[in-house]
């Protein structure tokens, strides 16, 4: 899962990044709002933190340019403006969530969990399928009743494919999902989570489309 | 508590019965003098009616009166012996009063005529008090209707006292529906000439609160709003802290908290330094000092900043450079300055203070070599909590606040320039001694 943090404050979006890292995210921050909405133009993102009062562009507005260009990617506005009216404006203009700060840093993972889950169109937080249940709460695995230890990488690039099954995910986007800008890549780093996930699932639960990517078959 | 409707109705009731009793009386002492003349003149042509009949008919013996008169008449002959006496029993009147005379009878006041004849004297008495009866009679029936009507005078000057006031009380109402919350203005509609002066000075007055409590509201907000960001800070620090499998992240998580910690610390003395700036104690009376000391020990107050930043402070100033000040608040706005060029200087470049006399007072210059502020920004570079885009960390927005707010209690003018390498370029103008 690939966040991009969009946050004016160097110290409270330093502590997010240490905290989505270790929460299994891979993380990008920007620190005012033309940058982000160059960040936003160039990459896709499973998810994006918003502060509202930013520098050069305010949150507000960069959530309303991204929703007209019909970009759907999950948005959670958080933000020190706690009146109503800044609530009603923020989910108006295409918010998928509003935290105000402070905040519980499980609250907020809770919280992006959901946003993702919707935004994937399923209602149930655990993933079944073909025998494999993912719990993206707590990160673990479980195939027929059996736990599966997974690394925490396996576990990125499995729930990346396993919340749309059928979909061909490239190498890069899985990349992308792993990894934060500036993030050293492995070039074979997709291949051996993929390798690691067939060796502990057995291998008809992922398969390869040659040249393409990986998919994980419909039910 | 003096009441205007009780004044008002007290007096104008008294004013009202004595307007009747002095009608009374005037009435009372006008039909006196009227009855008199009238009487006297009765008097004395009963006394012509009589003399005609006694010199008529010397001897006719008069009946006696039946009592069914007021008069009393006595005739006397020319010895002096009285021959009539038209009531017997009353004492004997003093023959020798010709003309009228005011008499008294066993204690009653009487009017008499006596008139000479040529065989006697005549004399007719009336009792005084059928005259006053008349006159009290024609007072009274100006008194009493006054006197009953004096209730319902009561009630409609209480109705108009009420009616006039009801402005008043209107306002009443409506300014104790006025706190800190509603300052709204009071309507001036329908409002008496006379108190129209007083609810124009309260608008004025709600006026300047509201703007007062408007001010202190935005600041508190203000506040709250940027007490968030450090504290959100900290508090994501100490939940990494709590995470923290390892004593590397237990470290960094940490250092962070205590930065963080420091920041919220740094922003609460701004807010408090800025909030006795703007409300200065009046009793830290302005006073005549050098400007060149209080500027050297605002200079040793930033210079544990500038070593950990590698910044080199320079102080140029002349001995004896003489303001009038508050030499805590002048510390304060020049380590603010200071502060400020120290933070948004590069590593390892100078920050020049200077301080000198002009012909106009003295000048302070603070001058560094960083980023500066756009033309268009420098007014609001002076509001609270304005901060650039990538303004170096651990700022509070309120430096330039602070500066300004102390400024002005000094009577000083602050300027944001260039310098020509891009810096900034700060200057305050102090006001000449005397």
């Amino acid at each position: 899962m690939r966040v991009l943090v969009v946050e004016d404050d160097r110290m409270i979006a330093q502590g997010l990044q240490t905290a989505l890292r270790q929460d299994g995210f891979a993380v990008d921050w920007m620190p005012d709002g033309k940058s982000a909405a160059a960040a936003l133009h160039a990459s896709r993102f499973d998810l994006v933190l918003l502060d509202l009062g930013l520098p050069e562009r305010d949150g507000l507005q960069l959530l309303r340019d991204l929703r007209q260009r019909a970009d759907a990617t999950p948005v959670i506005i958080l933000t020190a403006r706690d009146e109503v009216q800044d609530r009603i404006a923020g989910l108006d203009a295409g918010a998928d969530d509003y935290i105000v700060k402070p905040f519980d840093l499980d609250e907020l993972a809770a919280r992006m969990r959901s946003v993702m889950r919707r935004a994937a169109g399923r209602a149930d937080p655990e993933i079944t399928h073909r025998g494999v249940r993912l719990n993206p709460v707590t990160h673990s695995v479980e195939q027929h009743g059996v736990p599966v230890p997974l690394s925490a990488h396996e576990y990125a690039v499995l729930e990346a494919l396993l919340q749309r099954p059928g979909a061909i995910l490239s190498r890069a986007q899985l990349e992308d999902r792993l990894y934060g800008w500036g993030e050293q890549v492995e070039s074979n780093a997709v291949q051996v989570y993929i390798h690691g996930l067939r060796r502990k699932l057995g291998s008809g639960v992922i398969r390869t489309l040659r040249g393409v990517g990986y998919f994980v078959p419909k039910a | 508590m003096r009441s205007i409707r009780t004044r008002l109705m007290v007096a104008l009731l008294t004013l009202a019965a004595s307007a009747s009793l002095l009608a009374g009386l005037l009435t009372y002492r006008r039909v006196l003098a009227e009855t008199s003349t009238l009487f006297d003149y009765q008097l004395r042509q009963m006394a012509l009616s009589l003399r005609s009949q006694v010199s008529l008919a010397p001897r006719i013996e008069l009946p006696p009166d039946q009592g069914d008169t007021d008069f009393v008449i006595q005739i006397w002959d020319r010895f002096g012996a009285r021959v009539y006496l038209s009531r017997p029993g009353l004492p004997i009147i003093d023959r020798t009063a010709l003309g009228y005379a005011d008499l008294m009878l066993q204690g009653h006041a009487w009017r008499a005529y006596g008139l000479q004849t040529v065989d006697g004297v005549i004399q007719i008495a009336q009792p005084e008090r059928v005259r006053e009866a008349l006159a009290r009679a024609a007072a009274l029936r100006v008194i009493v209707p006054l006197l009953l009507f004096l209730p319902i005078l009561g009630v409609a000057i209480a109705t108009v006292v009420r009616r006039t006031l009801w402005p008043l009380r209107r306002l009443a109402t409506e300014v104790q529906q006025r706190d800190a919350h509603s300052l709204a203005p009071v309507s001036m509609a329908r409002l008496p000439q006379e108190v129209a002066p007083l609810i124009q000075e309260l608008n004025r007055l709600l006026a300047r609160l509201e703007t007062a409590f408007a001010a202190q509201r935005a600041f508190i907000a203000d506040a709250a709003h940027e007490l968030r960001s450090p504290l959100t800070a900290v508090s994501l620090q100490l939940q990494l802290l709590e995470r923290a499998l390892d004593a590397e992240a237990q470290h960094d998580a940490l250092t962070s908290l205590g930065t963080a910690v420091n920041r919220s610390i740094h922003l609460v003395e701004q807010l408090l330094t800025l909030a006795r700036s703007e409300q200065p104690d009046l009793s830290a009376a302005l006073a005549p000092m050098a400007l060149d000391q209080v500027a050297a020990e605002a200079i040793s107050d930033t210079h544990a900043l500038a070593l950990t930043r590698h910044i080199e402070l320079h102080l140029d100033a002349e001995p004896g450079t003489l303001v009038r000040g508050d030499q805590a608040a002048l510390r304060t706005l020049v380590r603010n300055l200071v502060d400020n060029a120290v933070r948004q200087a590069p590593a390892g470049s100078q920050v020049r203070v200077r301080c000198r006399g002009t012909s106009a007072g003295a000048r302070l210059e603070v001058i560094d070599g960083g980023p500066g502020i756009p033309p268009a920004e420098r007014e609001r570079a002076f509001d609270r909590f304005y901060r650039r885009a990538n303004a170096p960390e651990g700022g509070s927005g309120l430096g330039l606040a602070i500066v300004k707010a102390i400024a002005e209690r000094h009577a000083a003018r602050v300027t944001l320039e260039d310098t020509p390498g891009g810096g900034l370029h700060a200057s305050v103008s102090f006001p000449s001694l005397a």
